[in-house]
């Protein structure tokens, strides 16, 4: 079983300070630190373990800036054989992205192509089932159970309102993969630092035949915070301040 | 870098374990969970895969205190072998998921709970305190994690910098060029990470000139003093630099507290350290003060449960906390105050104060809150005993 897992490296900005930048059309990253897309991290542990079950090699791919080299070694000290990076074209969006990817997956030997459900910098959610049209690759989306039976898979993917949908596909397919599917291993560093041993391969858009400035779809305009809503207050003072004014609201508020 | 447990015999000496029992005997999470120091080094010892003994959650409850590995009479490396094995499991990827995360957060942030790296300085905007690289000073005051991001530790931090400039110290920080010690990285197994916080923190307090380090978490003073290979800078816990001011009259505590209090000692400080004096010269020196001595106290002082990496693991131990025990034997005692000189005790007494239900009886406080008090004699009072509370 050949697996194929597309993944990205984003900022961390879950306890960050958010400034946009002076064009208006992106956030400030100098400062931030970069990871793994969660959703990748669980794909990449789902294909160690599909691969520990069923044989055969895990792919990474992605698409980015010479750093994201970092997240390929990570994914390589999580189980995955072989790494590639394409070099980034100057303007991206989500399509892009599929597209890309779609060139260099096309006519390679993968019977499943992984990738997370979204990412957390843009949460487009658009790659995975991207990719599956422009391959012409079966897909299911949102997918929290894998299991490999010859050439087809069963998997169980997420539907709204708590209800799981349990379904067939047969082998190529393109699957998104949902947080929870696995428990992500800890990566020591004893073991990125031996993963850094291993070959990432890089490669430039035209060494794929890629052209590098195709139009993109999508141009973000501007990036802002949204207006601070009239609800919330935020009382102000010591402790024994803010608990008094606190109780003397509820009490109001309960009549 | 690769862990063979089939070594661990030679490595902490297992077999010079003559099974007394002296270990399991001190140890203070024997009531909590099933980690049975005893049997874990006989298995280890004549097991022929020692790894097959160490898929067990138990081994996950051990807070480093060492305790039994201070009193084993043979010189078995009882604490180091729990963290060799945990460091095989980290190797492994197999660490508890909270311990994993506490991993990754120190990798990618520089401390265990993942705050953002740039906002380690926060607390100290308006304090008016030195920022090393900004500028210079031969003093370097190591913040800490705790102290650093957690806002009841905090208050430790703002009452160390009024105690200081009072005293007319010259000292500075590292603001957010700081990272965690690794003091707890090394005892969750994490070894890799623990040599390469060593080597960037030992350089960059090279880098910063600095001739003195003084810390406020007995961890880290235990990891600079005891763990850094290449680190030749002086390190002194705050205790030891408050005792000396007093000693030397460069610090007066004109303000009366009659409290009765009494003190924790912390176990990388007291029993692993031998720092059990200058807590109580300190605390003995301010006006009015009535201190008590526990009966468990000194090297028998009972751990909190904090050390080790259990401020980030949950479950493993089971039915009354520590440190419910300990406030309560303090209760008992008449104290008002539990004074403790590190950040995790402050934490998990505070914690067991509010289990127990006895917030009215007791408060815990670190020595430095109560100095930074009796300093001040036109200061507000910010802390006063519960029972005159309104």
């Amino acid at each position: 079983m050949n697996i194929a897992v597309c993944v990205k490296r984003i900022p961390k900005t879950a306890e960050a300070d958010i400034f946009i930048e002076k064009d208006g059309t992106d956030i400030k990253k100098d400062h931030l630190v970069f990871h793994l897309n969660d959703w990748d991290g669980y794909a990449v542990r789902e294909a160690a373990l599909l691969k520990e079950k069923h044989g055969g090699e895990v792919t990474v791919i992605t698409v980015g800036p010479e750093e994201s080299k970092e997240v390929l070694t990570r994914c390589l000290a999580m189980g995955a054989d072989k790494a590639l990076r394409i070099e980034e074209p100057p303007s991206l969006d989500a399509y892009r992205i599929a597209k890309i990817l779609s060139q260099v997956i096309k006519g390679q030997p993968f019977d499943l192509i992984l990738t997370g459900v979204q990412a957390e910098d843009d949460n487009f959610g658009q790659v995975g089932v991207s990719l599956a049209q422009m391959l012409g690759l079966p897909h299911a989306a949102i997918v929290n159970h894998i299991e490999i039976e010859g050439d087809k898979a069963k998997v169980r993917r997420e539907l709204e309102g708590g209800i799981e949908e349990m379904i067939e596909l047969k082998l190529p397919v393109v699957l998104t993969i949902q947080t929870g599917i696995n428990e992500p291993k800890y990566v020591s560093l004893a073991a990125l630092l031996e993963a850094e041993d291993k070959e990432t391969t890089d490669c430039g858009l035209e060494e794929m035949g890629i052209p590098s400035d195709d139009p993109v779809d999508t141009k973000i305009d501007q990036v802002s915070f949204p207006p601070v809503g009239k609800m919330a207050e935020i009382l102000k003072g010591s402790p024994e301040e803010v608990v008094a004014q606190l109780t003397e609201i509820i009490k109001k508020k309960k009549g | 870098m690769k862990i063979d447990p089939k070594t661990f015999v030679h490595d902490y000496q297992l077999n010079v374990c003559i099974q007394c029992g002296t270990c399991i005997g001190g140890c203070p999470v024997k009531f909590r969970s099933p980690l049975n120091m005893r049997r874990l080094v006989r298995q280890t010892h004549f097991a022929n895969d020692p790894s097959s003994l160490f898929k067990k959650p138990e081994l996950w409850a051990c807070t480093t205190c060492s305790t039994c590995s201070l009193r084993c009479p043979a010189g078995v490396k009882n604490v180091e072998l729990i963290i060799g094995i945990r460091n095989f499991l980290a190797n492994q990827g197999e660490v508890p998921s909270t311990i994993r995360d506490a991993l990754e957060n120190t990798f990618l942030q520089g401390n265990p709970w993942g705050r953002f790296r740039d906002r380690r300085a926060d607390w100290a905007k308006d304090l008016r305190v030195k920022v090393l690289g900004e500028a210079a000073t031969e003093t370097l005051l190591y913040m800490g994690c705790a102290p650093s991001y957690d806002p009841r530790v905090q208050s430790v931090s703002t009452a160390l910098v009024k105690i200081f400039q009072k005293a007319n110290i010259d000292f500075g920080i590292l603001g957010k060029k700081e990272s965690c010690c690794g003091n707890e990285i090394r005892r969750m197994g994490e070894q890799a990470l623990f040599r390469k916080l060593a080597k960037d923190n030992t350089n960059l307090f090279k880098k910063s000139g600095i001739k003195k380090i003084i810390t406020i978490s007995p961890h880290c003073f235990n990891a600079f003093k005891n763990e850094y290979p290449d680190l030749d800078i002086p390190v002194q816990h705050y205790t030891q630099v408050i005792a000396e001011l007093i000693e030397t009259g460069k610090l007066k505590m004109p303000k009366e507290l009659n409290i009765p209090v009494t003190y924790q000692d912390p176990c990388f400080l007291g029993k692993q350290n031998q720092i059990f004096d200058e807590p109580r010269k300190i605390l003995t020196s301010i006006p009015g003060l009535e201190f008590a001595e526990m009966d468990r106290s000194r090297q028998r002082s009972l751990c909190c449960e904090g050390g080790g990496g259990r401020m980030w693991a949950e479950g493993g131990t089971e039915g009354t906390r520590n440190g419910e025990i300990r406030i309560k034997e303090a209760v008992a005692l008449g104290a008002k105050v539990m004074a403790t000189s590190c950040p995790f005790c402050l934490l998990t007494f505070e914690d067991a104060v509010k289990i127990s239900g006895l917030a009215s009886e007791i408060v815990i406080k670190d020595i430095s809150e109560l100095v930074a008090e009796a300093i001040d004699e036109n200061s507000i009072t910010k802390f006063q005993a519960p029972n005159n509370h309104q």
